[in-house]
């Protein structure tokens, strides 16, 4: 019985309590660590991002989205009659396959980057979650980039994902559609009814209904929406008192920019004035917080058949870059100040 | 580094503002106390006395109003303070969706560490904290208690100086509390230094070195346990196999004593908490050694 009375036997707390602390007690433990905290560490960003991937992946939310997008797609493939019809119905085919698909990737990426932001932190701070993580050497700005690029990183992954089997759809109906054509345009220029020339432009007419770089890019815009609707949902997520209230923020916020978006478009049409008029500076003032969605809109434009301008893509990139570094910064602002 | 205390708290000054900013409510107010490195500090004082919040504030969880909180001489409001503490919130909450194991293995990464050396430690940890078997599960299946003790392995993750729990062992059973007790006493003897707060006052005098007293935010006493709850005009005095006349024999000597008093005799009693170790021990007894051995030990001295 003596030896009981040692408070624990030493299999229980092997080097875990004898050799981690005293080597502490001399130095070399713990003490190791610097003592200096980067405000910014990418490997800190990463283990929040994953965590917040993880968190959202275990919940139901995707997987529902994700069975909801392959049933869609099944339908698809085995609803659509394929006609085989002359010049434009095979691409006019393609075109009603490919914009509810991509309407439906669209919606995706949106609800996720407003819904899944607006429910990470509040959810955060209510279980205490938020205590523990940031009782460790983290700074504030790392926890909100981490919960930010988690959902990015989700819409990234889902969007990859229905990209591959749209991809795969699209290539699949392409090849029927375009076997069919062939067949169909090589008795229309026997008959004479179609030159050569004529052949050949419906034919390229059709490829570009199929998958093309200029659908991956709007696609990659669509992302960029969604970042800049992610981050915006971040912002109003660090003052807002609960989750209902950021997602009808967010999703106004969201409307009422793709709103302007068309209103100041009418609106330039419609008075022919220029850029720089007093009236068209007051509108972009007072639209200033809503996210200006005109170019974005050049992804719609794709799928209605238009050929992607390349060097659009980087000034997109740059002011989707822009937008959320802005509310990132303004969501830092208000968070350090923060009552947890 | 035994020269800079563990933990410096200067008129510590915390206000909360009511919805919509009205009804200021002062939580803290004025506090000021300091606990050397590889002390046990014991906070306690009533339901809203300001304990959870004074201890945010040294956290940088919460902003001071006025007053500076530091952690071995840095700044509560910087980063850099939180390299060398630990902290168990009350009621703790973490991700449900992770098990236990990559719980502990998450935040030792946000500590910085990785590789086989946070594998190892968090085994180490969950073993500690006796939840080996239940490592692979989601904490959203834990019990309160086994939340508290996956708590605690968090807190200890990267091997910090300090440790600061808050209400360690509410939720958690007896046993479970005992152990939670040791383990303070033995992170003591590592030379850790540890503030926490608590209702079990029983606790709290068995580990602390110094306690505060706080009471509608101000503190009201402070200082050495001993000093406090020592009281000294009694003595004390046990005795085993005393016969009745033995014990006639003491009276009638206090009674003819100029002065003296005697205040109670009888046989002393064990505690509800004792006899309900005794009582699941029996039914558990391989499996939890040191609790057994402190309660042996006890039962020993008091026969
Ligand atoms: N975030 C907050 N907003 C407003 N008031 C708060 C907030 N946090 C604490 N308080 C108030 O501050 C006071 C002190 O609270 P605190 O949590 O520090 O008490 P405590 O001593 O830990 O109590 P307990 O023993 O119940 O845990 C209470 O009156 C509480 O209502
Ligand atoms: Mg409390």
């Amino acid at each position: 019985m003596k030896e009981k009375k040692s408070p624990a036997p030493p299999e229980k707390t092997p080097r875990w309590a004898e050799g981690a602390y005293e080597k502490a007690g001399t130095g070399e433990g713990l003490s190791t660590t610097p003592h200096i905290t980067p405000l910014f560490s990418f490997s800190r960003i990463g283990i929040i991002a994953g965590n917040t991937f993880m968190h959202l992946m275990r919940m139901k939310i995707f997987y529902f989205l994700l069975v909801f997008v392959l049933i869609w797609l099944g339908l698809n493939i085995f609803k659509l009659p394929h006609t085989a019809g002359p010049e434009s119905v095979g691409a006019e085919e393609l075109r009603l396959l490919k914009a509810p698909l991509v309407g439906t990737m669209k919606l995706f990426a949106i609800i996720i980057g407003i819904v899944a932001t607006a429910l990470l932190i509040p959810r955060d701070v209510e279980d205490r979650t938020l205590y523990t993580i940031l009782a460790k050497p983290v700074p504030r700005l790392d926890y909100l980039l981490g919960k930010l690029f988690g959902v990015l990183l989700l819409i990234l992954a889902g969007l990859f994902v229905m990209t591959l089997l749209l991809d795969a759809v699209l290539a699949y109906r392409t090849q029927i559609i375009l076997s069919d054509f062939e067949q169909v345009g090589r008795v229309l220029v026997e008959q004479q009814q179609w030159s050569q020339k004529d052949f050949d432009g419906a034919k390229v007419e059709l490829l570009s209904h199929g998958v093309t770089w200029s659908l991956q890019a709007a696609i990659l815009v669509i992302f960029f929406e969604a970042a800049i609707i992610a981050a915006l949902a971040l912002l109003v997520s660090t003052f807002s008192t609960s989750t209902l209230f950021t997602v009808v923020i967010s999703t106004l916020v969201y409307f009422i920019g793709n709103f302007i978006a068309d209103g100041l478009d009418h609106f330039r049409s419609s008075s022919g004035i220029g850029e720089g008029t007093l009236n068209e500076l007051a509108a972009k003032v007072l639209f200033a917080p809503f996210p200006d969605y005109r170019p974005f809109k050049i992804s719609d434009e794709v799928i209605a058949g238009q050929i992607f301008p390349p060097d659009i893509l980087g000034s997109l990139a740059l002011s989707t870059g822009l937008y959320v570094g802005l509310y990132v910064v303004l969501s830092w602002f208000i968070f350090t100040r923060k009552e947890i | 580094m035994s020269d800079t205390p563990a933990v410096q708290v200067k008129s510590l000054v915390k206000d909360f503002r009511g919805a919509f900013g009205r009804g200021m409510i002062r939580a803290v107010n004025d506090v000021s106390f300091e606990i050397a490195s590889g002390e046990v500090y014991g906070l306690i004082g009533p339901n809203g006395s300001g304990k959870s919040t004074t201890m945010k504030a040294l956290l940088g969880l919460v902003t001071p109003t006025a007053g500076i909180c530091s952690i071995f001489g840095r700044d509560s409001t910087k980063v850099d303070s939180r390299q060398e503490v630990g902290f168990l919130p009350e009621n703790p909450y973490f991700y449900k969706h992770l098990s236990g194991e990559e719980t502990i293995r998450f935040y030792g990464k946000l500590c910085g560490m990785k590789g086989a050396v946070l594998r190892e430690r968090t085994l180490e940890l969950l073993k500690l904290v006796g939840l080996e078997d239940a490592r692979k599960r989601r904490l959203g299946g834990y019990s309160k208690g086994m939340l508290q003790r996956i708590g605690l392995a968090q807190a200890l993750v990267q091997d910090p100086r300090l440790l600061i729990l808050d209400e360690p062992t509410a939720g958690v059973d007896p046993i479970g509390s005992r152990q939670i007790r040791d383990l303070i006493f033995k992170l003591k003897d590592r030379g850790f230094t540890v503030f926490l707060c608590s209702h079990l006052l029983e606790q709290v005098q068995e580990v602390c070195d110094r306690v505060g007293i706080i009471h509608k935010g101000s503190l009201v006493r402070e200082g050495r346990l001993d000093d406090l709850i020592a009281i000294e005009d009694q003595t004390e005095i046990v005795l085993r196999n005393a016969t009745p006349e033995l014990l006639k024999r003491i009276h009638a000597l206090a009674a003819n004593e100029e002065g003296v008093e005697l205040v109670r005799s009888g046989n002393p009693r064990t505690t509800l908490e004792r006899l309900f170790l005794r009582e699941t021990i029996q039914r558990d007894s391989g499996k939890l050694n040191p609790v057994q051995a402190i309660w042996e030990q006890r039962e020993g001295d008091s026969k």
